[in-house]
C-alpha cells in the first residue's frame, strides 16, 4: 500500500512537472547571445534554444531541418535582424509554417528595433565586401545596447504572455541594473587602455570597440567577408610596426593562420575573444562574454 | 539609446561615490552622448520602407566552355542561361517566387518562366500549400537549380530520367508530420503533366493529373553530421498516352565542424531511380539508374567533387550510359564560384567513349539569397 502510495505521488509529481513544462512559452532565438538574455528576462517562464552555437561564424549556420521541427513549435522566435541571418533565418522561418512567429506577429521579435546603429553605409554596393546595407548587425556586442535587447525581448514576451508581465518586469529591471553594475567594473577596467591601437581579423567589433574605448586600426580581412591576402597581412604587418600595436584580436570560429603569420613578424600577442555566449566553455551567460572578453584584454595590455 | 543610457547612468550614480568614479561616469556620459559614436539610423529606415514597395531581386549568370571529343566541333562557350529570381511576402499569409529564365540553346537565349508560385505561411496542421509552376520535389537534385549544383555536370541518370528537370504546373502539399523523433516531411503534388520531361507529358484527351509524393526523413546525427534519407514516387500519362511511373530513393551524409564549417566539409549524396514506361498497349519497358557524389572543402573557398552516374533510358530498350567526372570549384565569395572538370562517358548503344572537359562561372548579383541544405 504504502508503495502504491509512492508511485501515484511520483506520477503526480512528474505530471505536474509535465504541466509546468507546458505552461513555458517556447522560444528559439538565432544566437545564443539572445538565448542568454530571453532566459534572464523570461526566467523560469521560457524554455529557450539557440539555433547558432556560440562558436560558429553566424553569417554562415546550416539550415539544418530540424530547426524548422524547434521552429513550428515555437511560442516566440528572436532574431538579429539587420541581415545578419539572411542566408539562413528567412528559409527556416517561412518553412515552419507557424504563424505566430512570423514577421508583424508578436512571437516575431527583432532585437535590432530602436538600436542606434553603426557603420550605416549611403550607398551600398558588394565591390566593398559583405557588408550589410542596414548598418553594422554585430550591436550586442555593446553591453548598453544589450539593454535596448532586452526591452524588445521583454515587450514581445509580454505580448505573448500578459498574464507573467509581472515576472518579465521584474526580470527586467534585474538585468538592466546588473548591466549597470558591471559596466561600471567593465568600464574601470578597461578605462587604462582607452584608445589602445589594435588589430583585428573582421568588422565585428565597432559597437564593443566604441563603447570600451579601444581603436581597431586594421583588419586582416582587406574587406568583410574576403579572406586575409597577403598584400593585406603585409600592409596590417607595417600597420603595426608604424604604431606599435601589440594586440591582434580573432574569434573562435576565424582560421588561426592569418593571425599567426602577423604574429610571427611582429611582437603582435593573438587574443582569442568571443563574439557571442558559448564561444568558450566558461561564457555561460552574456554577462559571461563581456567578463571573458574585457578580462583576456586587459591581461594581454598587462603583458605588454 | 540616450534614455536608456541616462536611465543607466542614474542607476549607476546611486552608487557611486569615490572621485574616480565620477570621473568613470563623466567619461561614460560623454561617451554615450558623443554624437560622433551613434551614427543616424536614417539608412535603415529607407532601405525598409523601399523593401515593402520592392520585392527581392537578385539575377544569376551561368557562363560555360565546353570541350568534347566527340562530333565534329570539338569547342564551344555559351551562357548556359541567365535566371531572375523575384520574391517577397505577398501579406502575412503568403509568399510568392518568380523564376524567369533565359535559357541558352544553339547560342540563343530562350525566355520562360521557370518556376511561379504561391506558398503558405501559415496553414493550420503543419501544412504548407503551394500552387503555381514549380520544380516538383522528387528527390534531392531536381529541387536545386543548376547553378547551385557542385558539380558541373548533371548526373546521366538524372538527365535521363527527368531531362532538363521535372517542373510542372498544379499544387503541392507539404506536411510536417509531428514525430518527437526526427524530422519528416510528407510531400503530395497533383500536377497537370509536365511536357518537359522523357517519363511524362500532359494529357490531351483525357482528365489524367501527374501524381507525386516524397517523404523526406533527416537525424543530426550529431552537431556536425546530418543524415537524410529521401523516398519518391510519381505516375502520370507519357507522349504515348499511357502510364509511366518513376520511384526514386535519395541518401544524403553531411559533415561539417560547426566552428570550422566555411573552410572543412563533407557531403556524400546518392539517388536511384526505377521506372516504368508503357510504350504501347500491353508493351512496357522498366529501367533503373543511379548516381553518387562526394564533395570535400579542402579549404574556405576550394571545393572537389566526384561523380559517378549509371544509368539506362526510360523509354529505350538494351541503352544504358555511364559517366565518370570531378569538379575544381574555387568560390571567390558566397557570390561567386568558377569550377571546372573533366568528365568521361560512354554509351552502349553509341559505341566510342566520350571525354569532355567543362568550365563554368556562376555568378550572382541582387539580394543574397537563402542557403539550400
Amino acid at each position: 500500500m504504502k508503495n502504491l502510495l509512492t508511485a501515484l505521488f511520483t506520477i503526480l509529481l512528474m505530471a505536474t512537472a509535465a504541466n509546468a513544462a507546458k505552461a513555458q512559452i517556447k522560444v528559439v532565438t538565432t544566437l545564443p547571445d539572445l538565448a542568454s538574455i530571453t532566459k534572464q528576462i523570461g526566467g523560469e517562464k521560457v524554455d529557450v534554444f539557440s539555433i547558432a552555437k556560440g562558436y560558429q561564424n553566424p553569417h554562415f549556420v546550416d539550415p539544418k531541418p530540424s530547426f524548422i521541427v524547434k521552429l513550428s513549435r515555437a511560442d516566440m522566435f528572436v532574431t538579429v535582424g539587420l541581415d545578419l541571418e539572411i542566408g539562413w533565418a528567412p528559409s527556416l522561418l517561412e518553412s515552419s509554417r507557424n504563424s505566430d512567429i512570423q514577421k508583424g506577429s508578436p512571437g516575431y521579435v527583432d532585437a535590432s528595433e530602436g538600436i542606434s546603429l553603426l557603420q550605416v553605409p549611403s550607398t551600398v554596393s558588394r565591390e566593398e565586401g559583405d557588408i550589410h546595407a542596414y548598418g553594422n548587425p554585430h550591436y550586442w556586442l555593446d553591453p548598453l545596447r544589450g539593454k535596448q535587447i532586452a526591452k524588445n525581448i521583454h515587450d514581445h514576451l509580454v505580448a505573448v504572455s500578459s498574464e507573467n508581465e509581472a515576472v518579465f518586469n521584474k526580470n527586467l529591471q534585474a538585468f538592466n541594473e546588473k548591466i549597470d553594475r558591471k559596466m561600471e567594473e567593465w568600464t574601470r577596467k578597461m578605462a587604462p587602455y582607452k584608445g589602445t591601437a589594435i588589430i583585428a581579423y573582421h568588422n565585428e567589433w565597432v559597437y564593443f570597440e566604441k563603447r570600451f574605448g579601444l581603436n581597431i586600426v586594421a583588419f586582416l580581412e582587406p574587406k568583410p567577408g574576403i579572406p586575409p591576402t597577403p598584400s593585406q597581412l603585409g600592409k596590417v604587418i607595417q600597420t603595426i610596426r608604424s604604431e606599435d600595436i601589440s594586440v591582434l584580436i580573432n574569434s573562435p570560429y576565424f582560421s588561426s593562420k592569418s593571425p599567426e603569420v602577423v604574429a610571427r613578424n611582429t611582437d603582435t600577442e593573438i587574443v582569442k575573444l568571443s563574439t557571442m555566449t558559448g564561444g568558450y566553455e566558461e561564457i555561460k551567460t552574456y554577462f559571461d562574454l563581456f567578463d571573458y572578453n574585457i578580462n583576456r584584454l586587459v591581461q594581454a595590455f598587462k603583458n605588454q | 539609446m540616450i534614455i536608456f543610457g541616462l536611465f543607466s547612468l542614474s542607476a549607476i550614480a546611486q552608487q557611486d561615490s569615490t572621485d574616480a568614479d565620477s570621473v568613470l561616469l563623466e567619461q561614460i556620459r560623454q561617451e554615450m552622448q558623443d554624437g560622433s559614436e551613434d551614427e543616424p539610423d536614417t539608412g535603415t529606415q529607407t532601405a525598409a520602407s523601399a523593401n515593402i514597395r520592392n520585392p527581392e531581386i537578385s539575377a544569376i549568370g551561368d557562363f560555360r566552355s565546353l570541350y568534347t571529343s566527340d562530333g565534329g566541333r570539338n569547342w564551344d562557350a555559351f551562357v548556359q542561361g541567365v535566371e531572375l529570381n523575384l520574391s517577397s511576402a505577398i501579406d502575412p499569409y503568403a509568399t510568392a517566387e518568380f523564376y524567369p529564365v533565359f535559357e541558352g540553346e544553339g547560342g540563343e537565349l530562350n525566355a520562360k518562366i521557370e518556376e511561379a508560385y504561391v506558398q503558405t505561411l501559415s496553414l493550420p496542421f503543419n501544412l504548407q500549400l503551394k500552387a503555381g509552376k514549380f520544380r516538383q520535389a522528387f528527390g534531392r537534385i531536381n529541387t536545386v537549380h543548376r547553378h547551385a549544383l557542385p558539380v558541373i555536370d548533371v548526373p546521366v541518370a538524372y538527365e535521363n530520367f527527368f531531362g532538363e528537370a521535372l517542373i510542372d504546373q498544379g499544387v503541392s502539399l507539404s506536411w510536417l508530420i509531428p514525430n518527437p523523433d526526427f524530422y519528416q516531411e510528407l510531400i503530395v503534388e497533383a500536377t497537370r503533366g509536365s511536357d518537359e520531361s522523357p517519363l511524362f507529358a500532359f494529357d490531351e484527351e483525357e482528365d489524367t493529373p501527374q501524381f507525386l509524393a516524397h517523404l523526406k526523413n533527416f537525424w543530426d546525427l550529431s552537431d556536425n553530421a546530418t543524415l537524410q534519407l529521401g523516398f519518391s514516387g510519381a505516375f502520370g500519362k507519357n507522349e504515348n498516352t499511357l502510364n509511366s511511373k518513376v520511384g526514386g530513393i535519395d541518401i544524403t551524409y553531411k559533415w561539417s565542424p560547426i566552428r570550422r564549417n566555411t573552410y572543412e566539409s563533407f557531403e556524400w549524396q546518392t539517388e536511384l531511380y526505377f521506372s516504368n514506361v508503357e510504350t504501347s498497349p500491353g508493351n512496357d519497358i522498366n529501367s533503373w539508374g543511379m548516381y553518387s557524389w562526394a564533395q570535400y572543402q579542402l579549404s574556405k573557398r576550394w571545393f572537389v567533387t566526384g561523380l559517378y552516374s549509371y544509368s539506362e533510358n526510360p523509354n529505350l530498350r538494351d541503352f544504358d550510359e555511364q559517366a565518370i567526372s570531378a569538379t575544381f570549384g574555387w568560390y571567390a565569395t558566397e557570390f561567386q564560384k568558377l569550377e571546372i572538370g573533366p568528365k568521361i562517358s560512354t554509351q552502349n548503344g553509341f559505341g566510342d567513349q566520350t571525354f569532355s572537359g567543362l568550365a563554368r562561372w556562376v555568378f550572382v548579383i541582387g539580394s543574397h539569397g537563402a542557403h539550400q541544405y
